[in-house]
């Protein structure tokens, strides 16, 4: 893409982002959106590399790689600096950032040798928060890849450590970012779905999950998602963002969960279950209904939000209306004899009818073409600059970072789990 | 006299079953005409253990069975009647997979006893539907009730006197698979109402097995819709099936037997049907 049909498509992109977020119901509820996008869209276009946020990214796997390329197509921010103690990954990293950026096998050197504003943590979950605090320590501010910790407490002790040392922690969660998303919110908060009773969310996959472990290093090290020291599984790599969905369409967190999880499919000498479902309980009964599983891919990932007109799909930004239903002839038909009104019965369709799924094909959400990851990272830049988080965002990922391990919880114990009363004020 | 206590909804014979009681009865009629549709819909189900099951199971190991429960013999021998006057258009033991049809079954009634020369499952299917209106109406008339209507789904009908206004009940048949079309209208009074079709909502119900021309083994798949209105229930739905099941020259015959009460629609030519009013 030339950079003239970038800059186009990025403006398209903010441009859709501020008109999903323009009405108030919206803007108070993705408040992070609407200064992250207004921000981006007043900023110049192309402003002086000095000018630049500069990053040290943590940790250049598959997931540190893809941030490092939305990072480079922000206008706000850079990579200064790049880190991973597996010297294939790092090798990677430097072939997308360059040789001119400095690379480190060790973090400490990389906080050691200054030269950036802000760290980006994309190691294993159980590492955020050491990494985190690190970075606080050395005076950075902190953008980390969801889930926020490994465990609750460490979600808590993150939050604590960066007003400590009054900086910026920004956790990723694209989906906040994302013009479906934001539109989707709108239409909900326009009604058009009615009120909201449940959320049916999915995260399905057909593989084992476990990636080939190259020379040189080890199953732990590699497979770290797989094995419970490092990581919660499907809760905190996928559940996370669904649930900070449920939690941010049903305004609320929730009061309790119960679960069930298994090795069902892949007993490979994970730790981590394949199989995972759950139920999140709302206030007023309203319930957020989740599973997840490594062996059957057709329902995807989506989140299914229902209300009692409607119900939206924001992964394939679809909306559908709830199909009226049919006047039965028979109803109609007593009501006529009541008056006196003798009329023909119409009778005699289909003898039953199916409850099937509705196949209706709904209406478009619009989709953003624009990967949302950047604007993360210009919302993230603006708020390295000024010194001010974007405002709401890091509540929504701690309560999806807690409700992602305290579903475990339930799951592991076999009880019900209500929501934690001692947590952070975020 | 419209309102709720002259309505009974409920789920029963695989389906949404509706009884509407106008004139005449006491109050615990649809009650009584309940429990008629439930004993049927518990002897003639296949869906769980029952009398059929049992029956069934017997057949399938190739064993003979013993009609001990009264409705299901009444079924067995309503069928084998409608199975011989339609010409064996009309048969319970048609299966598209088997093979099987109700000429290699032996039924002795006096013994009431059913064998089979080789594995077979009878399938009352929508034939049970009329059956079980079959018993309720009797239930009802017995209780004094002289203006009602029963379905069985939307396509079983039952009407019992004349219309609480008078003169005979009018429904208009829509097409299966365009609800805004009219095939045709029809005028009932003391009578049954069968509609059958290869085609539309109904046909792809979960379970719903493929109609199936017993002569030649066949599911029948040109989309058609056959009508039957008659003295009761169980031989509508016996006729709509054979209308649906028969070749032309059957189907002749039939229609001719039945003017004015037995309809065939070949659906691949009504392109252009009456639109509803609204």
């Amino acid at each position: 893409m030339s950079d003239q049909a970038f800059d186009l498509t990025r403006r398209s992109f903010l441009d859709r982002v501020l008109m999903a977020t323009a009405g108030a119901g919206v803007a108070a509820a993705a408040p992070w959106a609407v200064s992250a996008a207004s921000a981006a869209s007043a900023a110049p276009m192309a402003p002086a590399t000095g000018d630049r946020v500069r990053l040290g990214v943590i940790g250049t796997g598959d997931r540190g790689r893809a941030l490092i390329r939305n990072i480079a197509k922000s206008r706000n921010c850079t990579v200064a600096a790049i880190c991973d103690k597996f010297a294939p990954h790092l090798t990677k990293a430097r072939e997308i950032v360059g040789a001119n950026v400095p690379a480190f096998a060790d973090h400490r050197a990389m906080l050691d040798a200054r030269g950036i504003d802000a760290l980006v943590i994309a190691t294993p979950l159980n590492q955020h928060a050491r990494h985190a605090a690190n970075g606080f320590d050395a005076g950075l501010h902190v953008w980390c890849e969801k889930a926020m910790a490994r465990t609750i407490a460490d979600c808590g002790a993150i939050i604590t450590r960066s007003r400590a040392a009054n900086k910026v922690l920004q956790i990723g969660h694209q989906r906040m970012f994302h013009p479906t998303y934001l539109n989707a919110l709108k239409r909900v908060k326009a009604g058009d779905i009615g009120e909201i009773t449940q959320v049916r969310a999915s995260w399905h996959r057909n593989n084992s999950w476990r990636r080939p472990v190259p020379a040189g290093t080890d199953d732990r090290h590699i497979n770290w998602r797989l094995y419970r020291e490092s990581s919660a599984g499907l809760m905190t790599e996928l559940a996370t963002h669904q649930l900070q969905v449920g939690n941010w369409f049903l305004d609320a967190v929730p009061t309790r969960v119960i679960g069930s999880g298994s090795i069902c499919f892949w007993k490979d000498g994970r730790e981590v279950y394949d199989h995972v479902a759950l139920i999140y309980e709302y206030s007023g009964g309203r319930k957020f209904i989740y599973t997840s599983l490594l062996n059957n891919a057709r329902y995807g990932c989506e989140e299914q939000i229902q209300g009692s007109k409607g119900t939206i799909e924001p992964e394939l930004g679809r909306i559908y209306a709830e199909v009226p239903p049919k006047v039965l002839a028979l109803q109609r038909m007593h009501q006529d004899v009541a008056r006196g009104s003798k009329r023909t019965v119409p009778i005699g369709g289909a003898t039953w009818f199916p409850e099937l799924p509705v196949t209706t094909p709904g209406d478009s959400l619009g989709w953003g073409e624009y990967d949302e990851t950047m604007l993360q990272f210009e919302g993230f830049g603006e708020a390295v600059r000024s010194g001010k988080p974007l405002p709401g965002l890091l509540a929504q990922a701690y309560r999806a970072s807690v409700a992602s391990l305290l579903g475990e919880q339930a799951m592991d114990r076999g009880e019900a789990m209500t929501w934690p009363t001692s947590l952070v004020e975020v | 006299m419209a309102g709720a206590a002259n309505i009974m909804r409920f789920a029963a014979m695989g389906t949404r079953v509706e009884l509407h009681r106008f004139c005449g009865g006491a109050d615990d009629a649809l009650a009584a005409a309940r429990r008629a549709i439930e004993a049927v819909d518990d002897a003639l189900t296949i869906h769980r253990p029952s009398p059929a099951t049992a029956m069934n199971e017997a057949l399938l190991a190739g064993r003979p069975a013993a009609l001990d429960d009264e409705l299901l013999f009444r079924a067995v021998e309503a069928a084998a009647d409608g199975h011989a006057a339609t010409k064996g258009l009309f048969d319970v033991a048609a299966d598209l997979r088997t093979g099987t049809r109700w000429s290699m079954i032996a039924f002795d009634r006096a013994a009431r006893r059913i064998a089979a020369e080789r594995p077979i499952a009878l399938d009352f299917g929508g034939f049970g539907k009329g059956f079980a209106l079959d018993r309720a109406s009797a239930a009802l008339r017995e209780a004094g009730v002289r203006s009602a209507l029963l379905t069985a789904g939307e396509s079983s009908i039952t009407v019992i006197g004349e219309h609480p206004l008078g003169g005979p009940w009018p429904f208009s048949i829509p097409h299966p698979e365009q609800p805004d079309a009219e095939l045709l209208v029809v005028e009932l009074c003391d009578q049954a109402l069968s509609i059958s079709a290869t085609v539309g909502a109904g046909t792809r119900a979960p379970e719903r097995a493929a109609i199936v021309d017993p002569r030649s083994g066949s599911p029948v798949e040109v989309p058609a819709c056959a009508v039957s209105i008659e003295s009761n229930g169980t031989l509508a739905e016996i006729m709509s099936t054979a209308l649906l099941v028969a070749d032309r020259k059957a189907a002749q015959c039939l229609l001719r037997d039945g003017a004015g009460r037995r309809f065939h629609f070949d659906l691949r030519s009504t392109s252009e049907l009456p639109r509803k009013c609204a």
